[in-house]
């Protein structure tokens, strides 16, 4: 029994050290201000195109990728079909286009930590030493 | 502005995107309702193709232009390319965005998407609200302020422009220069400004606005009324001497759209205008009411839009077309162009339709509609020797709508 519980509670621990390397992120360039989720909700359907009184340009990954499905699910609280009918609307009122997509998170992580005011979407563990983390859950 | 189009091109960012639709109608009569429906079917009435290229020279420097091919403003029988849209925006912050160039104005909840059959359920925006004005696109300015809630982003547009366009008029036994019936196009300049208070939030939005417009004709003089000559043993309806250079145009707007509970959504918009000139008809008011409901990939729904001309403006279309029963034959034709001329409404419509989205950016509509004309309607092309009043008129529309 007791030999049961601790493989339980190993098993449970590797689990969470599995979740907490996926976690998602949100990552901007050098001295960008913490933020939070209904600011990100904000930037992300271009409603504010500042954090604080930084002006920022947000990336997306493209529609079907994971980590992508993660971020409108948690952050923006929307599926991806609700998040293109949205930009599909506003693009055709002349108010802006959606956020430019990179094609992949390594691609993200680059263009965020070298052009200023860029925010993106990674995954924890893909996450640089010394990059700006801008939110975290 | 110059300094940012200045701008290095690899400073650019330019993304482009395509719109259409390819629309059928069919009704059960044989004259034109809306320009182009009748026994036969058509693909006019409803089908667009457009693409729209958005430019971004800098975080606070953006561009877009929209161009359209649809069927003519100002011809029954040709198509027309059209630039719906084509301005230079700047947004110094979150708050602010000033948009300089043609722009398409905030009129209807529906407007500045309407040629983009993707962007929203119905297989066609209730005609007898969106006709009312006169024209939705200028050249100009629009200056809109945004504060944002934690409920709604309330948002004010203010915009001035002007614009070169057209009044359709159809003649059902004469046009004003032939002896035979069709439509013909009067070239009118509109200036328009307005302003729009908006409080959109994730699922609702209310709009209300108020516009005043200004119209004038190239060259010569608008707004005549009518006055009675003697004519043979009769008297006849002429159009009078003199006019105006500008009539006032004002019109009023107001749109809600409300998620309820069980996924039903409830549209409601209304639009009143004011015209004093020979088209007096053209002063009218137009509402709907649609009821929706989101069930998976399909939208159901049921609309009732109704249109009316003022009672004075009925009133005198009434005059004018009963006068042509009281003259001579020859002089009869003449007198039915005098009251088509009024451009009244009177007609209301009940539609039952669906949508089914194939993809996010893809849909089919079908969409069943009775349409009933009361004192008459400018929207059906009556036939000769008849009139537009007291119709049934049954459409069936189907649709196909993609952006890309």
């Amino acid at each position: 029994m007791k030999l049961r519980c601790l493989l339980f509670l190993l098993l449970s621990q590797i689990g969470q050290a599995g979740a907490a390397g996926d976690e998602l992120v949100v990552i901007g360039h050098s001295g960008l201000p913490k933020t939070d989720k209904l600011t990100l909700q904000r930037l992300y359907t271009g409603r504010i195109v500042s954090i604080g009184t930084q002006a920022v340009v947000p990336v997306n990954l493209p529609a079907g990728v994971a980590v992508r499905d993660d971020f409108l699910q948690m952050i923006m609280e929307q599926n991806e079909e609700q998040y293109t009918g949205y930009w599909l609307v506003r693009r055709y009122v002349g108010k802006g286009s959606p956020p430019k997509e990179l094609g992949s998170v390594d691609e993200v992580v680059k263009h965020v930590t070298t052009t200023p005011g860029a925010v993106g979407y990674v995954p924890l563990s893909k996450v640089p030493p010394g990059t700006n983390v801008i939110f975290k859950r | 502005m110059l300094a940012a189009l200045a701008m290095p091109a690899q400073a650019h960012d330019l993304t482009w995107s395509g719109f259409g639709t390819v629309g059928f109608a069919q009704s059960d009569q044989a004259y034109k309702y809306q320009r182009f429906i009748d026994d036969q079917g058509t693909f006019k009435r409803d089908s667009v193709i457009g693409a729209q290229v958005d430019l971004k020279f800098n975080q606070q420097w953006g561009a877009a232009v929209q161009a359209k091919l649809a069927p003519s403003d100002h011809s029954d029988s040709q198509w027309q390319g059209f630039l719906s849209w084509a301005f230079v925006s700047w947004r110094p912050n979150d708050d602010w965005l000033i948009r300089a160039g043609k722009i398409r104005l905030p009129m209807m909840l529906n407007t500045e998407n309407s040629d983009v059959g993707a962007t929203y359920d119905f297989a066609r925006l209730p005609l007898e609200v969106y006709s009312i004005a006169p024209t939705t696109d200028v050249i100009g300015v629009s200056i809109s302020k945004t504060w944002l809630g934690e409920s709604f982003d309330w948002i004010a547009e203010a915009y001035t422009g002007e614009a070169s366009t057209y009044w359709r008029y159809y003649g059902r036994d004469r046009t004003i220069d032939r002896n035979s019936p069709g439509s013909w196009f009067l070239p009118i300049d509109m200036k328009s400004s307005g302003l729009v208070l908006t409080a959109r939030g994730f699922e609702n939005t209310f709009r209300i606005g108020y516009h005043e417009g200004e119209a004038s004709r190239p060259g010569t003089k608008t707004g005549a009324g009518f006055e009675k000559i003697p004519c043979g043993p009769s008297e006849c309806y002429m159009l009078s001497a003199g006019g105006v250079d500008k009539l006032r145009v004002p019109i009023v707007t107001l749109g809600a759209s409300v998620l309820l509970p069980g996924d039903f959504r409830l549209t409601g918009e209304y639009a009143k205008a004011k015209v004093e000139s020979a088209s007096r008809g053209l002063s009218r008011w137009g509402g709907y009411v649609a009821l929706m409901k989101r069930m998976g990939a399909w939208t159901p729904y049921v609309s009732y839009a109704k249109t009316k001309s003022t009672d004075d403006a009925l009133g005198v279309y009434q005059q004018i077309n009963g006068n042509a029963n009281t003259v001579p034959p020859p002089l009869r034709s003449g007198q039915t162009a005098m009251a088509d001329i009024t451009t009244p409404y009177d007609q209301s419509t009940l539609a039952l339709g669906t949508s089914f989205w194939v993809t996010s950016k893809s849909v089919i509509k079908a969409e069943l509609s009775r349409v009933r004309t009361g004192i008459a309607s400018s929207f059906v092309d009556a036939p000769a020797g008849s009139d537009s009043g007291n119709r049934h008129i049954n459409v069936f529309s189907l649709s196909y709508s993609f952006s890309f």
